[in-house]
C-alpha cells in the first residue's frame, strides 16, 4: 500500500528539539565568533520566523545565520558539523512543499544578505549572482541591456535564484524556455564538510550542475551561480480565450500542442480563479466563462503574427466563445499580474488553500482535470484550477479552513486522490514545486526501491552523514538505504 | 584476466543487466560501444574483457506525437529518430556527427554538444526520462514521459556526458519541439581583413542564425576559403523570417567587407551536417582534433592564438569556430604521422597551459592516449571519483576511459 501524505499547513507536529542549554550556548558562541553577532539569531521570537515556508510549519531551528560570503557559509558548515546540527538552506521561504523548513532543530542559513549580482558578462549573455538575489530583481537589472532571466515562477517578486535552483523552479514561460536547470551554467558550492568547489556545464566530467539543480539543498549549499540571460523578444502577443466548460479549454490546449505549436506560455484558469482574480485585481478576465486560456507568444514579428491566426483557429474549433488580444504592454502586464497573483486572490474564497502540483502527459490533460473535479466533489472541497496547461502541469488549489478538522481531512484526501490520478495517467508527483518534506513518502509511488537507492548513491557522495536538509526528498523508509554492493 | 575478449549484443534491458551483473561478479571489465562515431574521445580502456554493443537495443519505444515526446532504446541511431520526427514536423537538436551511425546512448554518454544549442538548447535539456543499467545489474529509471518533473534528483542529466562510466543507458525519453519549416545555408569566402568584423556581425544579428561558423581549412565542408577562411551560416524558420534574416545577413556581411555570398536552399541541412561531421573527421594517424569552449566573444581570438602556436611547432591547423556558442574545433595534422608524434605531446602541454579545458574529440594517432584528452581535470575530480565508486565500485564499466582515469 502506498503511504499517504498526512501533512497540511499547521498540522505537522511542530517539533521542538530540546538541546542541552550548554550545547546551545556553545553553538551560539562559535557562530558569533565566526560571523559576528548581527548575523546570528537564537532568540525564540527570531527563530519562529524561520520555522515555516509557504506550505507548512516545521520546528524551531537551533539558530538562524545570515552569511555575507562563501567563507561565512563554509565556516557555518564546519561549526554545524562539530556541533551535530543539520543545516537547512533558505531563500525567501516561498516553497510549497516544506523544503526549507527545519524539522529537528538545526541551523537555518538564510541568504538574505547574499543578494547581489557579482559579475555581469553582457556580451556573452551570462551573469554570476549570489543565491539570495531575488528572481525578478535580476531581470529588472538587465532589462536596459535588452536581456532577461527566463525562469519566472509566480513567486518571482520575492523568491530567490538560490531557492529556484534548489527546486529547479518552473513558471509559465518554461513551456518555451525550460525550467531553471536549462538556465544554470555553473555553480559554486559549499559541501558538507565546508569545502568549496565549482561546477560548469561546459567542463568535461560528470555534470554535477545537473545533480545539484533540483536537489533541494540535500547535496550542498549553492553560494553563487552563473546563469544564462536571454535576449528580450522583439514581439510579444497575449491573448485570452474564453470557454463554456473546462473540458473544451483543456481539449483546446491539447489541440494546440498536437498541432506542433509551442507558444511561450499557455495557461489555464477556471471560473473559481477568474472570479477571485477579477474581484481582487480587475485584470480583465471574463467572469462569465467556465475557463479561460491565457496564451502568450513571443519571438520574431513574422512568427508571432502568423501564430495568432493558427492558435485562434484551433481554440475556436475547440469551442472558444470569445477571443481577445491584449492591445498594449500595460494590458498584457495586468493580465499577467492577475495570473501570477491568482493563488493569493483565493483568500476571498476561503481562509486557507493547499496547492497540489502534478504533471501529466499533455494529451491527458482533459482526463486529469476531470479527475481533479471528481476528487473535489467527492470530498466536498472547493477547487480552483490555475496552471501551466501547455506543460500538462496542474495546480489545483484546494480551499479550506484549517480550523475545521473535517475540512483538513477532506483536503488531504482530495490531494491524495489527485496525486494518484496523475500517477495513473502516466504523470509525476511534482512538476515544479519539489518534493521537500510534503511528498517524500509519495516518491515510492513513482519510483521503485532500486530507483531511489540509485539517487541515494548520489547523496552518499556529497552528504554521507545526512546533515544537509535531512528528512527531505527521500521517503523515511529509505533513510539509510544499503547502496554499496558488498 | 580472461585471455579472450568477447563481444556481446544484449537485446533487452534485462539482458544487459544479466550480462553486467555476471561481468561485475567475475571481475571482467566491459567497454560499452554504440555506433563508434565518437571513438576518438576518451582514453582506451585499461583492460578489456567484454565489449557490450548496443546494436541489438534499437527501436522507438513510444512515440506520443500529440504530446511531443518520444522514447527510444539506447542503440537506436540518431538518424532513425530524426527521420521519424521529421515526418511529424518535430525535432530534437541532436546535431550528432555521422548521425546514420551515431546512437542515442552514445551521443548522450559522450555529452555531445551540437552547434544549434544556442538557439534550441542542449540535448540534455530535452531528456525527460531514462533507464540505465548499473554495473551490478540494477535497472533504474529516472524521470518519465512528462515534460516537467522535479521528483527527486535529475539522474537522467547526470548520465549525459558520463561516458558510460556510471551505467549503460538502455532507454532515453525526449521531449520534442516543432521543426522549423525552412532552412537556408550561406557560404562566403572571407577576404583579407574581414574575419573579425564578419564574426562580430554574425554574433550580433537580430535574427540569430541557427548556426554560424568561421571555417579555416576542412575541405569536406562546403564553400571555399578566402584569405581568412570562410563563414558558413544556417538560417532556420518560417519563409517570412528567412526573407528578413537573409536581407539582414547579407547587409551585415557587406558591412564587414565580405562581397560574395553563396546561398543553398535545397540541401541546406546536408551542408550543415557536413560541418558537424567535420568536427570528428580525422586523417587517420595524421591528425588529432581538439575541441574547447571559450566564451563566444573570445572564440575567434583563441583559435588564432592556437594557429600561431601550431606554426611554431611546424604543424598544420584547421579550424571551425562556432561563432554563436563560442566553441573551437582545432584539427592538428602533419602529413607524416611520425613528425606529428614527435610534436603533439609538447603541443598538448602548450595548449593546456592556455586552454586547460581543451578536449580531444578525434584522431587515431597512436600517441593520443598520452594526451590530456579530457583537458586538465577540474578541482571537483575527487568528488567525481567518489561518484564513480558509488555507482561502479569494481570499475567494471569503461575503466580508465574517462576524465582523471575514472
Amino acid at each position: 500500500m502506498p503511504r499517504k501524505n498526512t501533512a497540511l499547513p499547521n498540522h505537522s507536529a511542530a517539533v521542538i528539539v530540546k538541546r542541552p542549554p550548554k550545547a546551545m550556548a556553545m553553538l551560539r558562541e562559535r557562530l558569533v565568533e565566526a560571523l559576528g553577532s548581527d548575523a546570528v539569531k537564537t532568540a525564540p521570537e527570531d527563530l519562529a520566523v524561520y520555522a515555516f515556508d509557504a506550505y507548512t510549519d516545521g520546528g524551531l531551528p537551533s539558530a538562524v545565520v545570515l552569511p555575507s560570503s562563501t567563507r561565512d557559509v563554509s565556516a557555518i558548515v564546519k561549526i554545524a558539523r562539530d556541533c551535530g546540527e543539520p543545516i537547512v538552506a533558505r531563500g525567501a521561504g516561498t516553497g510549497l512543499c516544506g523544503g526549507a523548513v527545519p524539522l529537528e532543530g538545526g541551523i537555518v542559513v538564510s541568504f538574505a544578505r547574499m543578494n547581489r549580482v557579482i559579475e555581469l558578462d553582457e556580451r556573452n549573455r551570462r551573469v554570476r549572482v549570489q543565491p539570495g538575489l531575488i528572481n525578478l530583481a535580476l531581470s529588472r537589472e538587465v532589462a536596459n541591456l535588452g536581456l532577461f532571466y527566463a525562469p519566472d515562477p509566480s513567486s518571482q517578486q520575492i523568491s530567490t535564484i538560490g531557492g529556484n535552483i534548489a527546486t529547479n523552479a518552473g513558471g509559465p514561460h518554461c513551456l518555451s524556455y525550460g525550467t531553471t536547470i536549462n538556465h544554470v551554467l555553473g555553480l559554486e558550492i559549499v559541501d558538507a564538510v565546508g569545502e568549496v568547489f565549482e561546477t560548469s556545464i561546459d567542463a568535461a566530467g560528470y555534470d554535477l550542475t545537473a545533480a545539484f539543480v533540483g536537489s533541494e539543498g540535500t547535496l550542498g549549499i549553492v553560494t553563487s551561480a552563473w546563469v544564462r540571460l536571454m535576449a528580450l523578444p522583439e514581439s510579444v502577443r497575449v491573448w485570452v480565450a474564453a470557454f463554456d466548460d473546462i473540458e473544451s479549454a483543456s481539449e483546446a490546449v491539447s489541440a494546440i500542442i498536437a498541432a506542433g505549436i509551442l507558444p511561450t506560455a499557455l495557461e489555464m484558469m477556471d471560473a473559481v480563479i477568474t472570479h477571485a482574480v477579477e474581484a481582487a485585481f480587475h485584470a480583465g478576465y471574463p467572469t462569465d466563462a467556465a475557463a479561460v486560456l491565457l496564451i502568450e507568444n513571443a519571438g520574431f514579428h513574422e512568427d508571432v503574427e502568423a501564430s495568432e491566426s493558427e492558435i485562434h483557429a484551433l481554440v475556436s474549433a475547440n469551442g472558444a466563445r470569445s477571443w481577445r488580444s491584449a492591445r498594449t504592454k500595460a494590458e498584457r502586464d495586468v493580465l499577467w499580474a492577475g495570473r501570477k497573483s491568482a493563488a493569493g486572490a483565493t483568500g476571498r474564497i476561503a481562509p486557507n488553500y493547499y496547492t497540489q502540483d502534478v504533471c501529466v502527459p499533455r494529451s491527458r490533460l482533459p482526463r486529469a482535470l476531470h479527475a481533479v473535479g471528481d476528487a473535489a466533489r467527492e470530498n466536498g472541497i472547493t477547487v480552483g484550477n490555475v496552471f501551466h496547461a501547455g506543460d500538462g502541469n496542474l495546480h489545483p488549489l484546494l480551499m479550506y479552513d484549517k480550523r475545521d478538522r473535517k475540512q483538513v481531512a477532506a483536503v488531504i484526501e482530495t490531494g491524495n486522490q489527485i496525486l494518484q490520478s496523475a500517477i495513473d495517467l502516466g504523470g509525476t508527483i511534482s512538476g515544479e514545486h519539489g518534493i521537500g518534506w510534503e511528498k517524500r513518502e509519495a516518491m515510492t509511488r513513482v519510483y521503485s526501491t532500486a530507483d531511489l537507492a540509485v539517487m541515494a548513491r548520489v547523496r552518499d557522495v556529497f552528504d554521507p552523514i545526512r546533515m544537509l536538509n535531512p528528512e527531505k526528498i527521500f521517503p523515511a523508509g529509505a533513510r539509510c538505504p544499503e547502496v554499496i554492493p558488498s | 584476466m580472461n585471455a579472450v575478449q568477447r563481444r556481446e549484443a544484449p537485446s533487452s534491458a534485462q539482458a544487459v543487466a544479466e550480462l553486467l551483473a555476471s561481468c561485475d561478479r567475475a571481475g571482467e571489465q566491459v567497454q560499452v560501444a554504440g555506433g563508434g562515431t565518437l571513438s576518438g574521445m576518451g582514453y582506451p580502456p585499461e583492460r578489456l574483457d567484454v565489449t557490450l554493443s548496443t546494436a541489438a537495443l534499437t527501436g522507438i519505444v513510444a512515440n506520443e506525437r500529440a504530446d511531443l515526446v518520444i522514447a527510444a532504446q539506447g542503440g537506436t541511431t540518431i538518424r532513425d529518430i530524426v527521420n521519424l520526427l521529421a515526418t511529424q514536423s518535430q525535432f530534437v537538436p541532436f546535431d550528432a556527427p555521422r548521425a546514420q551511425y551515431a546512437t542515442v546512448g552514445g551521443t548522450l554518454a559522450a555529452g555531445w554538444l551540437g552547434p544549434r544549442r544556442h538557439r534550441y538548447g542542449r540535448v540534455r535539456d530535452y531528456l525527460i526520462g531514462s533507464t540505465i543499467v548499473l554495473a551490478d545489474g540494477t535497472i533504474a529509471k529516472a524521470g518519465g514521459m512528462v515534460v516537467k518533473n522535479v521528483a527527486g534528483y535529475d539522474m537522467s542529466r547526470l548520465y549525459v556526458g558520463s561516458f558510460g562510466t556510471l551505467g549503460v543507458l538502455v532507454q532515453a525519453n525526449f521531449k520534442t519541439i516543432p521543426r522549423p519549416p525552412h532552412a537556408r545555408l550561406f557560404l562566403a569566402p572571407l577576404p583579407e581583413g574581414t574575419r573579425d568584423r564578419a564574426c562580430g556581425q554574425l554574433a550580433a544579428l537580430r535574427v540569430a542564425p541557427a548556426a554560424a561558423f568561421w571555417v579555416d581549412g576542412f575541405n569536406a565542408i562546403d564553400g571555399e576559403d578566402g584569405d581568412e577562411g570562410r563563414v558558413v551560416v544556417l538560417l532556420e524558420g518560417s519563409d517570412a523570417l528567412l526573407e528578413r534574416a537573409t536581407l539582414e545577413l547579407r547587409s551585415a556581411l557587406g558591412r564587414a567587407g565580405v562581397p560574395q555570398t553563396h546561398v543553398i536552399d535545397a540541401g541546406a541541412h546536408e551542408g550543415f551536417e557536413r560541418v558537424v561531421d567535420a568536427y570528428i573527421a580525422c586523417l587517420g594517424e595524421r591528425s588529432v582534433t581538439y575541441r574547447l569552449y571559450p566564451p563566444p566573444d573570445a572564440a575567434t581570438g583563441s583559435a588564432l592564438r592556437l594557429h600561431e602556436a601550431l606554426r611554431e611547432f611546424g604543424l598544420r591547423g584547421e579550424t571551425i569556430v562556432d561563432v554563436m556558442n563560442g566553441d573551437v574545433v582545432l584539427r592538428v595534422s602533419d602529413l607524416d604521422p611520425h613528425a606529428l608524434g614527435a610534436k603533439i605531446e609538447q603541443f598538448d602541454d602548450a595548449l593546456h597551459a592556455v586552454e586547460p579545458a581543451a578536449q580531444v574529440v578525434a584522431g587515431e594517432h597512436p600517441n593520443r592516449p598520452y594526451l590530456r584528452v579530457w583537458g586538465v581535470p577540474p578541482a571537483s575530480i575527487e568528488r567525481m571519483r567518489e561518484l564513480k565508486t558509488r555507482f561502479d565500485p569494481n570499475r567494471t564499466l569503461n575503466p580508465g576511459c574517462f576524465i582523471g582515469g575514472i
